[in-house]
């Protein structure tokens, strides 16, 4: 299906090149604080906990469950006009569950609070490569 | 004493002023910027020359104070603020501009918000782009971008944590326009049932149509001053008792240990400190109301009720008219109308006048207003104002 318009592709700043550019490769990266080891994400200079400004990119696994999730009915954007009802997840990555994420579910039966799901990457009509989730059973 | 502490009652709010609520003003932002600042002066008792200070928050939509001091012909204003932000910084404004009087730097300062929210630039809407770019690159390419989405997200965690349902969340759309049926400013008056509510249309899951506030074209101004000063003036004087600004979560937190607990949590104790009172003596909150879910976590997050338990507690009548609590009695931005924050305050000052008419609140003595809890702002802040004894 095409979509009406383009949707909106992911704008990197001048912090997040590393994470699309991991994203375009398949990998959800995120940066490890050198000095006490605290992930974090979105990215940015420096250690929210230690203050550290040295830090490591690092892969993770891609698995986190679900925090939460809606429906989406209203259409906002018009490039989403023939995509609703959509379903977008809430994700708390297992190394660091407060680390939470946004993506699309790609899955079957309805959410659940908790529900294991693990990162698919998806290649958009925009020709922008994104994180989608899906039930990962276990 | 605490410095804040001698903040108490040093600062008065002795004029409010409002245009109509509509989705279509047909004027401009500095148009009905104006005609609020006009009509707030004039409730005040005072003359436009008496301003010496002008105070609104914006995202970007709305006429600046640089630009409203020219055409009100204000001359050699002492004190100007142009805050970026939208509902967390409503009540930001009006605690900025109480400081600025306290320390002497304006005597009389008036704060508003003026915006055509319906017909001229609407809240997350489409035709413009999002102004918080850095946090958008992770939402919006999922179809992520809305505030009725980013709080939905919330309600949903809620109601799967504490049980929170469907039937609670009507309760606050229903109750809330109980109360605008007695105010004649508010734009939806015409009562609804919880079945009405039910049947609404689907905007984002779990959010119904009547989930969500009004997408509204209005200005609101409050003239400020001192409590010495406006003892003189025409209205009971409401003085401003707390004020206080807390932090909260965006995406880039990082750190949200739960999505059910609002940044309220953590002002609250502050607020309350500030102002000498507990919860149970609040006798009025005008708490935000973006969408029916914001009220029940600031119930339980402002002290009201039990962490979990602001779905029941609401749908006991506690926050109904005549309740122990009486919550947005003028109907809120669900049924009054939008004004991002400044009616919540407004209306508080009302009721503490004893002017609220139908909807009175008898004996109103401290009222509670608040700005968005923090949840997707990453900042917020909230007032107690009380009645000068």
């Amino acid at each position: 299906m095409t979509d009406p318009v383009p949707r909106p592709a992911p704008q990197a700043d001048r912090d997040s090149v590393p994470f699309w550019e991991g994203v375009e490769a398949g990998e959800l990266r995120v940066q490890q604080c050198d000095a006490c080891g605290r992930l974090r994400w979105p990215p940015r200079e420096i250690c929210g906990r230690c203050r550290s400004t040295a830090s490591t990119w690092r892969a993770l696994s891609g698995a986190g469950r679900i925090d939460s999730w809606i429906v989406a009915h209203q259409v906002f954007h018009p490039a989403f006009a023939d995509s609703v009802p959509y379903t977008v997840l809430q994700v708390a990555v297992d190394e660091q569950p407060d680390i939470q994420m946004i993506g699309l579910y790609e899955g079957e039966g309805e959410p659940a609070f908790g529900m294991a799901v693990r990162a698919v990457f998806v290649r958009g009509s925009n020709g922008a490569m994104l994180v989608h989730w899906t039930p990962s059973p276990g | 004493m605490a410095a804040m502490q001698g903040f108490r009652d040093r600062v008065a709010i002795a004029g409010i002023g409002y245009t109509e609520f509509s989705k279509n003003s047909k004027v401009s932002t500095l148009t009905l910027a104006t005609r609020a600042i006009a009509a707030a002066v004039a409730d005040a008792g005072l003359e436009m020359d008496d301003v010496d200070g002008l105070a609104t928050h914006r995202v970007g939509d709305s006429a600046l104070p640089a630009t409203v001091v020219h055409a009100l012909g204000l001359r050699d204003p002492k004190w100007l603020l142009d805050l970026f932000g939208g509902g967390s910084a409503s009540h930001s404004v009006v605690g900025q501009a109480a400081l600025a009087i306290a320390a002497g730097v304006a005597d009389t300062v008036v704060c508003y918000r003026a915006i055509n929210a319906r017909s001229e630039f609407r809240m997350g809407g489409t035709g413009r782009p999002l102004v918080d770019a850095a946090e958008t690159q992770y939402q919006a390419p999922y179809g992520y971008m809305a505030p009725p989405q980013q709080f939905a997200m919330m309600a949903r965690a809620h109601m799967e944590k504490y049980g929170t349902t469907a039937e609670q969340l009507g309760a606050v759309a229903v109750t809330q326009r109980g109360h605008a049926a007695m105010n004649e400013r508010a734009m939806m008056r015409h009562p609804i049932t919880l079945d009405d509510y039910l049947a609404s249309r689907w905007i984002v899951e779990p959010f119904r149509l009547f989930d969500c506030c009004l997408e509204t074209d209005v200005a609101v101004a409050l003239v400020l001053t001192s409590a010495e000063r406006a003892r003189d003036l025409q209205r009971p004087s409401v003085l401003i008792r707390g004020i206080a600004w807390g932090g909260g979560f965006t995406l880039y937190s990082s750190d949200r240990p739960d999505s059910t607990r609002s940044a309220a949590a953590d002002l609250a104790p502050r607020l309350f400190e500030q102002a000498g009172v507990g919860p149970r003596d609040i006798d009025v909150a005008e708490l935000y109301d973006c969408f029916t879910y914001s009220v029940l976590v600031q119930l339980e997050d402002y002290g009201f009720c039990k962490k979990g338990e602001g779905g029941p507690f609401f749908e006991s009548g506690a926050t109904a008219l005549g309740g122990s609590i009486p919550v947005n009695t003028h109907g809120g931005f669900l049924s009054e109308g939008y004004a991002h924050g400044l009616n919540h305050i407004a209306e508080a000052v009302s009721q503490l006048r004893g002017s609220a008419a139908d909807r009175q609140v008898e004996g109103a003595e401290i009222a509670l207003s608040t700005s968005q809890p923090g949840y997707i702002a990453g900042n917020t802040s909230a007032l107690i104002l009380r009645r000068a004894p």
